[in-house]
């Protein structure tokens, strides 16, 4: 099919991608390790999509790619919650830097 | 002791020369933070006689609060007195407020709206808030159901417990954080009845403003940045 290939030749690539980064050093082997696991994985549920139905049964879902589409929707989520927590982290840290120049030329005075 | 009255101010200009006025001869020192007005806020305080810092940008009712009450640990006060900018904290109160911390028998000390002194054109709907807050905060954020009002923002620190409560809440949810840490430590707290007056300019630059639902996130969002 046609959306099988077209997805499996992006894996390939961004396989390919992957080590030549490795290569250069611009990531690490271990990173380069876990990327290439999950293209492949990916691949694989490409390729042999009843192997998700596996997994799926496993989690008690009925099907392949609606355990897929449950998987995708916890993960962003989780995802979409970390940006929260690190936007209001920095929040945080502009009001610090916004207080120290407030506070700056604050004589002190303790007695 | 050196009483010294915090007031963050968002764009204040017209009603902060008054809140001032009113205030000085009840304190020993007022600080206005000016958080990023965009008017002139700060010229007005400091044309009225207060200490003014300026936020170069806006961060919030919990930041102005917090920025102010560091500096006023700075000039050596002996007690903090949290106060609203906008007059509907009625300023002849804080001796009161500021009593117990006097007298010894509290470290903080909070202003209630409910505890016997109606408030003065409090809306039905601001009322119904409130009494859903003072659940929410029970349950979910864990402050005794002791604590008649919660969301008082006129609140009295001994210095040394302005320097233990860390509050890091920037916007409003900082009510609710000082409530649960006040309450929560081995701090002695207490409320006093206050009376709060509730005009068409108070209301549109009230608490919930920024709607309940926010303060709610705001708070469950703190819980993961510590």
């Amino acid at each position: 099919m046609l959306i099988q290939f077209v997805l499996v030749a992006i894996l390939l690539g961004a396989l390919l991608m992957t080590w030549k980064r490795a290569k250069q050093n611009v990531i690490s082997f271990g990173e380069a390790f876990a990327w290439s696991v999950l293209w492949i994985g990916a691949g694989v549920v490409v390729l042999l999509p009843q192997t998700t139905t596996l997994v799926a049964n496993f989690f008690g879902v009925g099907r392949g790619s609606d355990f897929v589409l449950y998987a995708a929707v916890v993960t962003l989520f989780v995802l979409i919650f970390k940006i929260f927590i690190s936007l209001d982290r920095m929040e945080r840290n502009l009001t610090e830097m916004v207080r120290k120049e407030a506070l700056r030329d604050l004589p002190e005075q303790h007695e | 002791m050196r009483i010294i009255a915090v007031i963050p101010a968002y764009n204040e200009e017209k009603r902060i020369a008054e809140t001032i006025e009113k205030l000085q001869p009840l304190v020993d020192g007022i600080i206005v933070v000016d958080d990023g007005s965009l008017d002139k806020t700060a010229d007005a305080a400091k044309a009225a006689g207060a200490i003014v810092l300026r936020h170069a940008l806006n961060r919030g009712q919990g930041a102005g609060l917090r920025t102010g009450t560091e500096a006023a640990l700075r000039l050596g006060a002996d007690i903090i007195v949290h106060i609203d900018a906008d007059g509907q904290h009625d300023p002849s109160f804080i001796p009161a407020l500021v009593e117990p911390i006097k007298a010894g028998e509290a470290d903080v000390v909070f202003g209630s709206r409910f505890m016997g002194l109606a408030p003065v054109n409090m809306p039905l709907r601001r009322k119904m808030l409130l009494r859903g807050a003072r659940l929410f905060n029970t349950f979910a954020v864990g402050i005794p159901n002791t604590v008649t009002d919660p969301q008082s923002g006129l609140r009295a620190f001994k210095a040394s417990a302005a320097e233990k409560i860390d509050f890091k809440q920037d916007r409003m949810a900082h009510t609710s954080e000082i409530l649960r840490l006040a309450t929560r430590s081995d701090l002695r707290w207490k409320e006093v009845p206050v009376e709060v007056r509730y005009t068409a300019d108070t209301l549109a630059k009230g608490q919930f403003g920024g709607g309940p639902f926010r303060i709610v996130w705001q708070l469950f969002l703190g819980m993961f940045n510590k």
